[in-house]
């Protein structure tokens, strides 16, 4: 009876979801917060790709998150000509890419599977910039224009939650336990 | 530049050997003049090389922004980053003529700033200048390393609506002079006003103003330190008394001054085919026509009050008129036909060869006191046709580009007469014979041109090779005298030529070093008597070498 008990128990916790929130205190612009990679634990890849669209000179978003495995279009909407470029990822210059060019009104693919951080570039219009962050799991969210987050249905457990602001040399991590909604406050600086 | 041939003009006839004899050693301190537009930057938030390889050099789409009127080529608007302000809602239109047309203007002052230094270090050879100074007198020193100021400029560009384009640059100051500057190009083009005819699109702009002549490659926005030499040639026939052939030529067109005028063109200047015509003042005689002010004279604004008096001093109208064809290279035909080719990681400037010709016909003014058919005085005025004529080439592969010009210039020569129809030397002197006409004489002619070849090793290193030369046999012939007030003579050869390498550093897409090292023509220090022929001869040939270093920025 009493192993009964404590598999239900165990079962029951397993199974709670919580939110992670808090507020990332960094310079001007939006914040990603996500979960870090959980050691044996892999999620299936998202089947629906995403859009960075270059307009008006602009990477539109100017910040996309995304889980590892999706697949990014990349659009021209402008009647010029532009490309795009990422020289690394997270640091790592073996995974530069160029996507290289093509017309106005027509995308080119790409599947991301290495989680990172990536700059993108455009090598006509050196001032414009983007950024894509790959997130090695599906816990993860954008700040409002405060700072402000909120993870959704993170189950519980203990984890390493990671908080990415443009121009901040490195990404700052902290251990977070999800038995409940938490609250976890960043505070980046360069 | 400008400041250079604006005092030339001014030369009396009996400097001008002088002028010819120090030009080389001026140019090789007054650079060109050259732009990039900051302003552009602000108005649509994008660097200087989205429209420059090397600032002022333009890629293919700065070509085609330059061609569509300081305009993206297409969907301008949407990229504007500081809307335009409205001057008249766009549904005015329908009202017209009973209301003025709205226009726009720029949503920001669309001003840019641009400032230069120069260090320069001279050849030892500067030495045998220096060392002939004649006893007694104290002849102006070359140094051999010095630092000079050089052009603060302030340029403005845009886009008034209706496709109408302005341009106005002016040096505020030369050399830390605020007296020495001027106005270099400024003028309205009304692009594609073909369309009010049906014509094909872009197939005729108008520009009015004072601009740069649609030359092959422009001198005024040039990468290069130093001017072309073949831009920078006006024609100075031989007036050297010691020579038996004269030539009454004074004519001060240079490609390298800007020009008053009406230009028409058409076509594109990143692909296919690109023309244009200009008519443009007349004036060669080297006649200050600022002084022309009497308040009785008509004038646009006044002359006497300080107005703008008259610019031409001739009724005579110069016509140039340029043809080119450049042929985009690439293979497919959706690039080819591109503003910018596709690259296998970009955009970049086409593989492409363009050929073109220019011509440009005049006449040339020279004005002598005389007399007429009845021995009554009369001033003469010597109308002598004369023609620039030449072609040119660019070729382009990703980061090469090779190009260059081939020029020839002719002079009619007409000579004065006295009433026996005997020749009278040159200059004209009080004493001498009283001029009643002139005669045909042997015309003055000079050729030359440049080649010059760019590599850009990175996006922000330019190497730049090139070679120009201009074949005179006047400036010879007028290099034998010594030119008072210095040790030296002019040009040894007919033919003087100088090679020279440079690279350039972006140091900022708007900060650029500049480096430079001149080859420079032959001079000579010394003139010897050849006993077998009687005739003068130059005696140790020499050149004084220059390196240049340049430090420039535009905001």
């Amino acid at each position: 009876m009493k192993r009964v008990v404590l598999v239900l128990l165990a079962a029951s916790l397993a199974a709670y979801a919580a939110n992670i929130s808090g507020k990332v205190t960094a310079g001007k612009g939006a914040s990603v917060v996500y979960v870090d990679a959980i050691a044996g634990k892999t999620f299936p890849a998202p089947a629906k790709p995403q859009m960075m669209d270059q307009k008006q000179l602009l990477f539109v978003p100017h910040i996309l998150v995304v889980q590892v495995g999706t697949t990014v279009e990349f659009l021209n909407s402008d009647k010029v000509a532009h490309n795009i470029f990422w020289p690394a990822i997270s640091g790592n210059k073996k995974l530069g890419h160029n996507l290289g060019t093509w017309p106005t009104g027509q995308k080119r693919d790409f599947k991301f599977d290495t989680p990172g951080i990536v700059p993108l570039l455009c090598n006509v219009h050196p001032e414009m910039s983007g950024f894509l962050v790959v997130a090695p799991t599906p816990y993860f969210a954008e700040t409002d224009a405060e700072g402000n987050f909120k993870i959704a249905d993170v189950p519980a457990g203990s984890y390493t939650l990671v908080a990415w602001h443009e121009g901040m040399k490195t990404p700052q991590s902290k251990p977070v336990t999800v038995s409940g909604d938490v609250t976890v406050d960043f505070a980046l600086s360069k | 530049m400008r400041r250079w041939t604006l005092k030339l003009r001014r030369l009396p006839k009996t400097c001008i050997p002088a002028g010819i004899l120090i030009a080389p050693l001026l140019l090789s301190t007054i650079n060109t003049r050259s732009y990039a537009i900051p302003a552009f930057s602000r108005q649509y938030g994008t660097s200087c090389t989205t429209c420059h390889l090397d600032f002022p050099k333009l890629n293919d789409f700065g070509k085609a922004f330059k061609d569509a009127g300081f305009k993206f080529p297409k969907d301008d608007e949407t990229f504007l980053k500081t809307p335009p302000v409205m001057l008249g809602a766009p549904a005015q239109k329908d009202v017209w003529p009973h209301t003025v047309w709205p226009g726009t203007i720029p949503g920001m002052p669309p001003i840019g700033l641009r400032m230069n230094n120069f260090t320069q270090f001279t050849g030892t050879n500067a030495s045998r200048f220096n060392a002939l100074a004649a006893p007694g007198t104290v002849a102006p020193v070359i140094p051999t390393s010095d630092f000079e100021t050089g052009f603060f400029s302030v340029f403005m560009a845009g886009n008034f609506g209706s496709d109408i384009a302005f341009w106005v640059d002016d040096d505020l100051s030369v050399s830390g002079d605020n007296s020495a500057g001027g106005l270099g190009d400024g003028y309205l083009k009304f692009v594609n006003v073909g369309r009010f005819l049906k014509l094909p699109t872009d197939s005729l702009s108008i520009r009015t103003g004072q601009f740069e002549l649609d030359l092959p490659f422009t001198q005024a926005r040039s990468i290069n330190i130093s001017p072309y030499d073949i831009y920078t040639e006006s024609n100075v026939g031989a007036i050297n008394s010691m020579v038996a052939l004269q030539q009454n030529v004074a004519n001060q067109f240079s490609f390298a001054e800007s020009q008053k005028g009406i230009e028409f063109s058409g076509g594109h200047s990143y692909g296919g085919y690109h023309y244009s015509v200009a008519i443009i003042d007349q004036n060669t005689s080297a006649v200050d026509q600022a002084s022309n002010n009497n308040a009785y004279v008509p004038s646009a604004t006044g002359g006497s009050n300080g107005g703008v008096g008259f610019a031409s001093d001739s009724s005579l109208k110069d016509i140039y008129a340029r043809f080119s064809y450049r042929f985009n290279l690439e293979k497919d035909s959706e690039s080819r036909h591109s503003v910018q080719a596709a690259g296998t990681t970009g955009p970049r400037d086409h593989t492409f060869l363009s050929l073109g010709t220019f011509y440009l016909h005049g006449k040339s003014q020279q004005g002598i006191v005389g007399a007429d058919a009845s021995g009554n005085p009369s001033t003469l005025y010597a109308r002598e046709p004369y023609y620039r004529a030449g072609g040119d080439f660019n070729f382009n592969y990703r980061n090469f580009n090779l190009f260059g010009l081939y020029m020839f210039a002719r002079d009619n020569n007409l000579l004065p007469v006295d009433s026996s129809g005997a020749l009278i030397p040159l200059p004209v002197g009080s004493t001498a014979a009283v001029p009643v006409g002139f005669i045909s004489s042997v015309p003055a002619k000079f050729n030359g041109g440049f080649v010059q070849a760019d590599y850009l090793v990175l996006p922000w290193i330019m190497a730049i090779g090139r070679w120009d030369g201009v074949n005179s046999s006047a400036d010879r012939i007028n290099g034998l005298a010594l030119n008072s007030g210095t040790a030296y003579f002019g040009p040894l050869n007919s033919t003087r030529n100088r090679f020279t390498p440079g690279i350039q550093f972006l140091i900022h897409p708007n900060i650029k070093a500049s480096f430079e090292y001149q080859f420079r023509p032959k001079q000579f220090a010394q003139v010897v008597t050849d006993p077998s022929t009687g005739l003068q001869e130059p005696l140790s040939p020499f050149r004084v070498n220059t390196a240049v270093v340049a430090l420039e920025f535009v905001y």
